[in-house]
């Protein structure tokens, strides 16, 4: 209530940002303060980089400074690997990069496991016996871990009897029948992102 | 039978160059070309009309009001007073040699006017040809690497007839609500198929054991039996069953079917009339100029796998997952940044929710910088056909998809 009451009383002086200047009407649109342009002149201070070209060595040259923000890179830029021994991109790819060669790779996800080639066609023959003879007992991951090699080498090796498939099957079926609504949707929704990484959505 | 007269009337008003029936007249009796290169079957239409020729001799010449209405598409000379196809003309920017009365000709559906002489069937045979044989040079040739499934989809996507209907939408041609000679000549003409009618699925094709549904059918098989989207497509057909044909194709056409042939026809005529170099700068600026991602169309189901196979078969190293860089793996939200490498080279870069799903979309990414690997300075054989071309260097012919 007192503002209201206050604010016509004040004198249009005291407000000297309201009058137009005869300097200020030519150059209203150009107006800039020191302030904004420090800050401009912040914004291209930048620290130099490797990827920045490799005209480091040489500053006093003009060059274009190529600093892309982060991202994945595309998909169309195919690996220097990947090119073929006649296409040209391939050696300016491997002059450019050249240095970077020393430094060492990041840690791998999963330990690589070198493959071993130990098991001769009489361990194989055991292998299929085994499954055939008691599936339940000597299943896949029994049957790795006894002769040393993956699950999915058993896999390549033998097959499951029909008849253990259909017991599999019952008691697949079996678990599934105690899940409730959320459950089995989460696990339907879990399965559609896995579909949608192939398709790279 | 009037049809006849107008026939013969219609040649002597139209100038020569309008006239595209000449050098059209063997009509294909399929959309497709098929490897063989025996000439399609000489049409027994044509000797039908010969023959009826004498038996109407009394009818008037049909360029009196009423016998418009018994006309089954606009005369000819009704296209040079249609505003509708003038602005059309204008608007496609197309050459000043292609005359009104051919575009008025593509407008008019096989299903409207079954003769072929007036009927934009051969004129569109021709498009076909020619747009397919554009696409897939081009597409071969930018992309040596395409497995064919995304071959075939690209094709589909550049000039499938969805994506032909939705550019005769673009360039602003309606259609008649029914056909006639007494329409505008510059509306499509085509008989609709009955509402509620269903679209049966292709039968009759070249493929052996047809009737097995549940067979796998392999996609180089595609290459031999199929079309060039990868579609079932009838097989070659003698003449007598043609007329079987034409009696089904009276029942109806859909507006899709209908718009794409358009867009075909015009394609065709374009070659007929401007020549090669109009054609090709046509389907540049109309169809190449379309925007399509072909790294969209790539869905792998084992993506580490393939990978894993395609550096076995190339001599690469085996490729080995690295975590370049991971946020918060105790969090709710993790975030990790996964590498797939072949010895010291990145193949691919994927960013994920767990390690699996960033390993996966790595192997997906290093697959797709394999698969759509673009030489430099691309040129297609169709460039050789131009006057004073450079000398042709043979394009990169890759090993092919990994097989598994």
């Amino acid at each position: 209530m007192a503002n209201c009451l206050t604010a016509p009383r004040r004198p249009l002086l005291a407000l000297p940002f309201l009058l137009p200047s005869p300097y200020e009407c030519v150059a209203l649109g150009l107006r800039r303060n020191q302030s904004s342009y420090r800050r401009t002149k912040q914004r291209l201070r930048v620290k130099p980089d490797a990827s920045f070209g490799s005209s480091l060595s040489h500053p006093q040259e003009d060059h274009i400074i190529y600093n892309p923000p982060s991202s994945a890179p595309s998909v169309y830029h195919t690996p220097a690997k990947f090119l073929p021994s006649d296409d040209i991109r391939r050696n300016l790819r491997a002059a450019s990069v050249n240095g970077n060669n020393a430094e060492s790779l990041p840690p791998a996800v999963r330990a690589t496991t070198e493959k071993k080639y130990h098991l001769n066609p009489s361990d194989i023959r055991e292998i299929r016996r085994l499954r055939a003879t008691d599936p339940m007992t000597w299943s896949r991951l029994k049957l790795a871990k006894r002769f040393d090699c993956s699950p999915t080498f058993i896999a390549l090796v033998c097959e499951a009897s029909p008849q253990k498939k259909e017991i599999q099957k019952r008691v697949l079926e079996a678990v599934q029948s105690r899940w409730g609504s959320k459950r089995r949707m989460a696990r339907e929704d879990r399965q559609l992102r896995k579909e949608a990484w192939g398709r790279d959505q | 039978m009037k049809r006849l007269q107008l026939q013969r009337w219609s040649s002597s008003v139209l100038s020569a160059q309008a006239r595209t029936g000449g050098r059209l007249q063997h009509r294909l009796y399929n959309g497709i070309r098929h490897q063989s290169t025996a000439s399609p079957a000489a049409p027994t239409a044509n000797d039908q009309l010969i023959e009826e020729e004498p038996l109407a001799p009394s009818i008037h010449p049909p360029n009196s009001r009423q016998s418009k209405y018994q006309l089954p598409s606009p005369p000819v000379e009704a296209a040079r007073e249609s505003a509708k196809l003038a602005a059309l003309h204008a608007r496609l920017y197309l050459p000043s040699r292609l005359p009104l009365e051919t575009l008025a000709r593509s407008l008019v559906d096989a299903s409207a006017d079954p003769n072929p002489k007036f009927n934009n069937e051969s004129l569109a045979t021709l498009g076909h040809d020619l747009l397919t044989h554009y696409t897939s040079e081009y597409l071969i040739c930018t992309y040596p690497r395409l497995p064919l499934t995304v071959i075939f989809a690209a094709m589909y996507a550049y000039v499938g007839p969805k994506t032909l209907a939705a550019m005769a939408r673009e360039w602003g041609v309606e259609s008649a609500a029914a056909p006639g000679g007494e329409v505008d000549p510059g509306y499509l003409q085509f008989k609709r198929i009955p509402p509620g009618a269903d679209l049966k699925p292709v039968t009759g094709t070249a493929r052996p054991h047809e009737d097995q549904a549940h067979w796998r059918k392999s996609i180089t098989s595609s290459v031999v039996y199929d079309n060039e989207f990868g579609d079932p497509v009838k097989g070659p057909k003698n003449p007598s069953e043609q007329s079987k044909q034409d009696a089904q194709n009276i029942k109806g056409v859909t507006a899709e079917q209908a718009n794409a042939t358009f867009v075909r026809a015009v394609m065709g005529a374009i070659y007929l009339h401007a020549g090669r170099p109009a054609a090709k700068r046509f389907f540049e600026q109309h169809f190449l100029s379309r925007h399509l991602n072909i790294s969209d169309l790539f869905n792998f189901s084992q993506p580490a796998r393939d990978l894993s196979r395609l550096c076995a078969r190339e001599n690469f190293e085996q490729p080995v997952a690295r975590i370049i860089s991971e946020t918060g793996r105790k969090s709710r939200h993790p975030v990790f940044v996964v590498g797939i490498y072949s010895g010291q080279d990145k193949l691919g870069e994927g960013a994920g929710a767990s390690l699996l799903e960033a390993r996966s979309r790595a192997a997906v990414a290093a697959l797709k910088g394999w698969y759509l690997y673009s030489p430099l300075n691309v040129r297609v054989p169709s460039s050789m056909e131009e006057e004073g071309a450079a000398p042709w260097k043979p394009v990169h012919v890759d090993l092919g998809e990994v097989i598994v």
